[in-house]
């Protein structure tokens, strides 16, 4: 295995930067991203040798998905899980507005933590969909082998979290919409 | 997720032919439910897009080392680390632990342009040429950058040999200093600085080493003059 490891490099590290959007947004308290990026390469490289997949970008999404729920499940905590307060403290106490269309809130510039403190209210499939197509760049279909779903999943899961993100950014005052 | 909202998506990605996609074109004018969802559709994605950034620089280089590393030290990566199930009250410092412990990988053998390099020295050296130069300026005359850390500590052990990296970096230079309990040894063309080859320089390729070696001995490479290094040595914090 060890003299494949050019073969690897040249074929996985042009795709550091998704994974470092996925393990951004996989890893959990006390896991920094970059110690998840390099754990995910080298079990990926570990893989390497029995590696027969066509999209070494969807393959390496799916080791940083996995390596991170071990990670959380071995601190005995569920992965993509916010807790409650940080939730509660994304959002201000919003007056009833539920019939607000989203696109009319327009608010002067966008706060980045606002959008990834709602992002994590999002049920997990649909966040999972949205990091890795919408912020990671991956294709539905690179984001149904990652997740070992359909295509047609992931489009249903990432359109409604797509929606639901938008409806949290504008219940906490948020927008992107520039009309 | 009905029928409507699965053809809505399709719509939505582009997935319609051109009739079906003209259809629903004409169908937003018409319904309000249905352009609404497109809105916060087009939203979210938009916000979610701002969340991208860049990885960090060297996380490439550092993965490409560690890997190097595991290719290099065995046929397997890197050992399952043992792990200390954090207790209440204990989290910051298991977190803080397992950052230091970023990577423990085993290098038997050094192989590439270093092999006349002991194994630990020869680790050290390959880590040092995975930092990217620094492109800043340094500091003005008369003022003195004081050292900042760069990343997270990197464990290595090379022969059985456990060696801790940090980089720091001193105004514009970046330093990797390994930090040992046993001494590193004098690689052939190192010139010894104290009697009994307690510290030493040496060159690798376009790198400096220079080593104190004691108690907690400590190899510093960069690629500058060997005499700026031992300079900057001395303004490092103490191991």
């Amino acid at each position: 295995m060890g003299g494949d490891h050019r073969a690897f490099l040249d074929a996985t590290l042009p795709h550091v930067d998704a994974v470092y959007h996925v393990a951004r947004h996989a890893a959990r308290a006390g896991q920094e991203p970059e110690d998840l990026v390099q754990e995910t390469y080298l079990r990926a490289f570990a893989a390497f040798g029995s590696y027969r997949g066509e999209n070494t970008r969807a393959w390496l999404a799916a080791i940083c998905l996995n390596v991170a729920r071990s990670e959380a499940r071995r601190r005995r905590r569920r992965p993509w899980e916010v807790p409650a307060q940080v939730l509660l403290d994304a959002l201000p106490a919003a007056g009833a507005e539920e019939a607000r269309d989203v696109a009319d809130v327009v608010i002067a510039g966008l706060d980045a933590r606002a959008v990834a403190r709602c992002l994590g209210l999002l049920p997990e499939p649909q966040r999972a969909c949205i990091v890795l197509m919408d912020v990671a760049g991956y294709t539905a279909r690179e984001a149904g082998e990652a997740l070992g779903c359909p295509r047609g999943t992931v489009l249903a899961r990432v359109h409604r979290g797509r929606r639901k993100l938008a409806r949290l950014l504008a219940e906490a005052g948020v927008s992107h919409e520039r009309s | 997720m009905n029928g409507h909202d699965r053809l809505l998506a399709a719509f939505l990605t582009g997935d319609l032919d051109p009739g079906e996609a003209r259809r629903w074109d004409e169908h937003l004018l018409d319904c309000e439910q249905c352009w609404r969802a497109v809105r916060e559709d087009r939203t979210g994605r938009q916000a979610a897009g701002l969340l991208r950034q860049p990885a960090p620089d060297g996380l490439a280089d550092r993965v490409a080392f560690a890997v190097e590393l595991a290719a290099a030290g065995a046929t397997s990566p890197a050992p399952p680390r043992r792990r200390v199930r954090p207790r209440p009250g204990r989290l910051t410092a298991a977190g803080a632990l397992a950052l230091g412990l970023a990577v423990t990988l085993v290098v038997l053998l050094f192989p590439g342009g270093h092999g006349s390099l002991p194994a630990p020295v020869a680790a050290v050296t390959r880590y040092a040429e995975t930092v990217p130069p620094v492109h800043r300026p340094g500091p003005g005359p008369g003022e003195q950058a004081a050292p900042v850390q760069v990343g997270h500590p990197v464990t290595v052990t090379a022969n059985g040999h456990p060696i801790v990296v940090r980089t720091w970096r001193l105004g514009g230079t970046e330093v990797v200093v390994a930090t040992s309990g046993r001494p590193f040894p004098m690689p052939p063309g190192a010139h010894g600085t104290s009697a009994g080859g307690m510290a030493w320089v040496a060159r690798a390729g376009n790198l400096s080493l220079y080593c104190i070696n004691g108690p907690t001995s400590e190899l510093l490479a960069a690629a500058i003059p060997a005499g700026e290094l031992a300079a900057l040595a001395a303004r490092l914090p103490a191991a």
